[in-house]
């Protein structure tokens, strides 16, 4: 556990210290709606793509293409406490109710657009809204509901549709030694055919230049965040995981132009390593626990952390899923297919490695344990979701490894992306008083074990 | 010593309560014994290096206990009961466990089994392409050499061609037994209950596939002579859905005042009506588990890269085997079935309704927690279903 003074300057108290370049990467998403309503106007089509981890976010790029995120724009629904209905409009057309809940409210969203509205953009919609799409891009990486959802819209618009593939594999059959080449063919190929398929869908070749230098672009954002990352080891912490969640959707899909993006995370390098410097912390409160957040937040109750916040919690980190790794080497590749296959496919299997010398099979929990050795984490704040499989699913052995392996405890809070009903922030509260004992108790555990934290 | 052959229905349900007496008989002798999880690992590359494959499936009857200690309460309570009987030690006969990334939990599973269950010396996870483009097809090819070399190296022996295309011919004979099962159901009444086949086709999923096909030889003789024939009733039903392992629900159904004629369900059909066509070798195994096996785990589209697309040409693209078999099945009504946090058959749900009602066939949804107890409050809706059939 840390004990640091507050900052030395807080006009306001504010219970987060909030980076001031945070804003502008925060106002590059709500910008991007703006711009593809605009463009969608004018008549341009617009993509409603899956996150697909950059194989498919910058050949569309490349082609010039709008691009809106259901899943993220389910997060806006949330955090403006307009789900609601259209949750209720997927119910109301048959769709099972424990299905996630970024796809129930999207499939709410095209239901009374198609069936009730009559095509037009429900007048309630947060930002102006989500505009038609032209193409529905699906993608396998990570969970069955970011291919089947959008297959299952298919309901509402005769639109055509792409599913984006990514192999998926636990740390013992990720670590093959042949698997590399033919996973990398692989996905080169798909690549190629999904560029194929937008240029017969578009009627237009792809500007190959204008993809290499995206490609160029992508790496330079990710070795800025990688950086921003490794110094948020610091103590105390220098960046707040809310700063990250509002900040992260230029290098998790690129929102916004990217070299305005690339400069932006440049000057976020620099307010962090600022801080860290003048060891200033992401709380106005001294940081008495470092704390980690897994897996997606309550984007309907983000206030809370600043109740956590004023007893001296500081969220330092968050789940991998959510964070570029540090890019790989494609300086000597040459086909830019395989540079994004090559790009992509190190999201997922970069982690490998760290996990057998570990000897963990599944790498998302090795990660875990990564993060809290490298952070110095007194507790992890899991958060299982109702809705969402994919996020909840290996956390029972997170909390299981991170106690076992290092003495680290974790607080189980249940709750919901989008459903504001099942989280609790009152009983949380109370329980994270309890927490702080259990905390403390296991950094006692840790010292006695010989480790520094 | 072989088991008894030709007992027909007895035998399937001998088995079917004690599913695992036979592999452990097997065992003791020296046999390998290897579970599988889902429909994606090949049974034939198993069988070919003189193992004997074993499906595994939950308990409906068992509470889930201690599986709640390492997986979420969210997740397929299916692949729940799985890792709280492999915790249990009700799997302790196997001495290997393969997987298949046929859904995000199923794939999860694997490692959960290495975690916590600890009982087998051998495990491996066969990733699975979400679509069936032609490269993911060589991929999944590429998947199941590596599967191949692992289990070679477990079994001290190589896999010949001639092993291979031994097995493929076992398995498709099974598939074809399979198949004239189920036309013992075509007729009105049918000559079997729905009941009696899942128990014929867990009993398959328990034996060596030499005993199950001449149990399936002998259940398919005594049946097509059997006197004590089900009664005729108001509808004929099609069953769809993921894993459905025990005969409650069929029992449910039928006592609904229905037959179920057919199914399209991974433990019925999915399972059989896909042969693996020559030459029998990886790729042809990859073209039948990726491509021919119809599960909704797997993206297709009506034409591949299709730039114009229309929503009814693609359900029929996607469903038109289900109405194939509500034409040779004589089908009345579809009872659509899950198990509750299945993602891949949930968002299904409204656009096969739809689908079925363009063909005219009524249908109903009904969801369970893959326990007997979830599906005592299902029955009223079912008996209300049958009698809107008129």
């Amino acid at each position: 556990m840390s004990e640091t003074a507050a900052p030395a300057k807080t006009e306001q108290k504010r219970a987060i210290n909030r980076l001031k370049s945070m804003y502008p990467l925060r106002n590059l998403v709500q910008q991007d709606y703006i711009d593809t309503l605009q463009a969608s106007n004018e008549g341009k089509p617009t993509v409603w793509s899956m996150l697909n981890y950059w194989e498919g976010d910058l050949p569309l790029k490349a082609m010039g293409l709008n691009i809106v995120y259901p899943e993220n724009y389910s997060t806006l629904l949330a955090s403006t406490g307009t789900a609601e209905p259209f949750l209720d409009a997927s119910d109301s057309d048959g769709f099972p109710t424990h299905m996630c809940g970024y796809g129930r409210s999207t499939i709410g969203y095209s239901y009374r657009m198609m069936k009730e509205l009559g095509g037009k953009i429900p007048p309630e919609a947060p930002v102006g809204g989500m505009a038609k799409p032209a193409l529905l891009l699906g993608s396998g990486i990570i969970c069955d509901a970011r291919f089947k959802w959008f297959q299952a819209l298919g309901r509402y618009f005769d639109t055509p549709q792409w599913c984006l593939e990514m192999p998926m594999m636990p740390t013992f059959e990720g670590s093959e030694p042949d698997l590399e080449g033919y996973q990398v063919k692989f996905l080169t190929r798909e690549v190629k055919a999904f560029i194929e398929f937008l240029e017969k869908l578009l009627q237009r070749k792809m500007d190959w230049a204008r993809l290499e230098e995206l490609i160029d672009l992508a790496v330079r954002i990710h070795e800025t965040t990688w950086q921003i990352s490794e110094l948020r080891q610091s103590v105390p912490g220098p960046m707040h995981s809310t700063d990250f969640w509002s900040s992260m959707p230029p290098s998790l899909f690129f929102a916004g132009d990217m070299k305005v993006a690339l400069q932006f995370y440049r000057d976020m390098l620099a307010e962090v390593q600022d801080r860290v410097n003048n060891k200033i912390a992401a709380i106005n409160y001294p940081e008495k626990y470092r704390i980690v957040f897994a897996e997606l937040p309550p984007w309907h109750s983000l206030k809370f952390f600043d109740s956590l916040a004023e007893k001296g919690w500081n969220f330092v980190y968050e789940s991998y899923g959510y964070h570029a790794p540090k890019p790989p080497d494609l300086s000597k590749i040459s086909d830019p297919c395989e540079k994004l296959a090559r790009l992509s496919r190190n999201f997922i299997f970069n982690i490998h490695e760290h996990a057998r010398a570990d000897n963990i099979g599944n790498p998302l929990v090795e990660q875990y344990l990564r993060i809290a050795r490298g952070f110095k984490v007194d507790g992890f704040f899991l958060h299982p979701l109702i809705s969402c499989r994919a996020a909840s699913a290996g956390l029972r052995s997170v909390q299981e490894f991170l106690l076992r392996k290092l003495d680290v405890p974790t607080l189980w809070v249940e709750g919901d992306i989008i459903d504001k009903r099942v989280f609790n922030p009152q009983e949380t509260l109370a329980r994270a008083e309890a927490f702080e004992q259990t905390m403390g108790h296991y950094h006692k555990v840790r010292l006695s074990k010989g480790l520094d934290w | 010593m072989a088991i008894a052959i030709n007992k027909g229905l007895s035998l399937a349900h001998d088995i079917y309560e004690d599913r695992g007496r036979r592999v452990r008989e097997l065992r003791k002798a020296g046999r390998k014994t290897i579970g599988y999880i889902c429909l994606y690992p090949p049974v034939e590359i198993i069988t070919a290096l003189g193992m004997v494959p074993f499906r595994i499936f939950g308990n409906m009857s068992e509470p889930i206990t201690l599986a709640d200690q390492v997986s979420t309460t969210v997740v397929c309570p299916f692949l729940r009961s799985i890792i709280d009987l492999g915790m249990k030690g009700k799997f302790d006969f196997l001495d290997g466990v393969v997987g298949a990334h046929t859904c995000d939990i199923g794939a999860g599973i694997i490692v959960q089994w290495r975690d916590y269950v600890k009982d087998a010396p051998f495990t491996h996870l066969i990733d699975v392409p979400h679509t069936d483009h032609p490269p993911a097809v060589e991929y999944f090819a590429g998947q199941l050499n590596s599967f191949k070399r692992h289990l070679e190296e477990y079994a001290g022996q190589k896999l010949t061609d001639d092993k291979l295309k031994k097995a493929v011919e076992l398995h498709n004979t099974q598939r074809k037994l399979v198949r004239q099962l189920y036309d013992l159901r075509k007729p009105d009444p049918p000559l079997l209950t729905s009941a009696e086949n899942l128990e014929v086709l867990v009993a398959l999923f328990s034996l060596p596939v030499e005993e199950g096909n001449d149990l399936l030889e002998g259940v398919i003789r005594q049946v097509s002579e059997r006197s004590d024939r089900p009664g005729r009733k108001k509808a004929r039903l099609l069953v769809w859905g993921p894993v459905f392992d025990n005969t409650s629900l069929f029992k449910l159904i039928e006592s609904a005042g229905s037959s179920v004629v057919v199914d399209d369900t991974c433990v019925g059909t999915r399972a059989f009506w896909a042969d693996v066509k020559a030459p029998y070798d990886l790729q042809a195994l990859a073209q039948r588990y990726l491509v021919d096996i119809k599960c909704p785990r797997t993206y297709r589209q009506a034409e591949p890269a299709e730039t114009k697309r229309d929503y009814d040409k693609d359900l029929d693209s996607r469903f038109n085997y289900i109405k194939k078999a509500i034409v040779d099945w004589n089908v009345s009504g579809a009872v659509l079935q899950s198990v509750k946090y299945c993602d891949t058959h949930g968002y299904e749900v409204p656009n096969l309704r739809h689908y079925l009602d363009t063909l005219g066939i009524p249908s109903i949804y009904i969801e369970h927690d893959y326990s007997e107890r979830s599906l005592a409050p299902i029955k009223t809706r079912v008996e209300a279903f049958v009698e809107t059939l008129g």
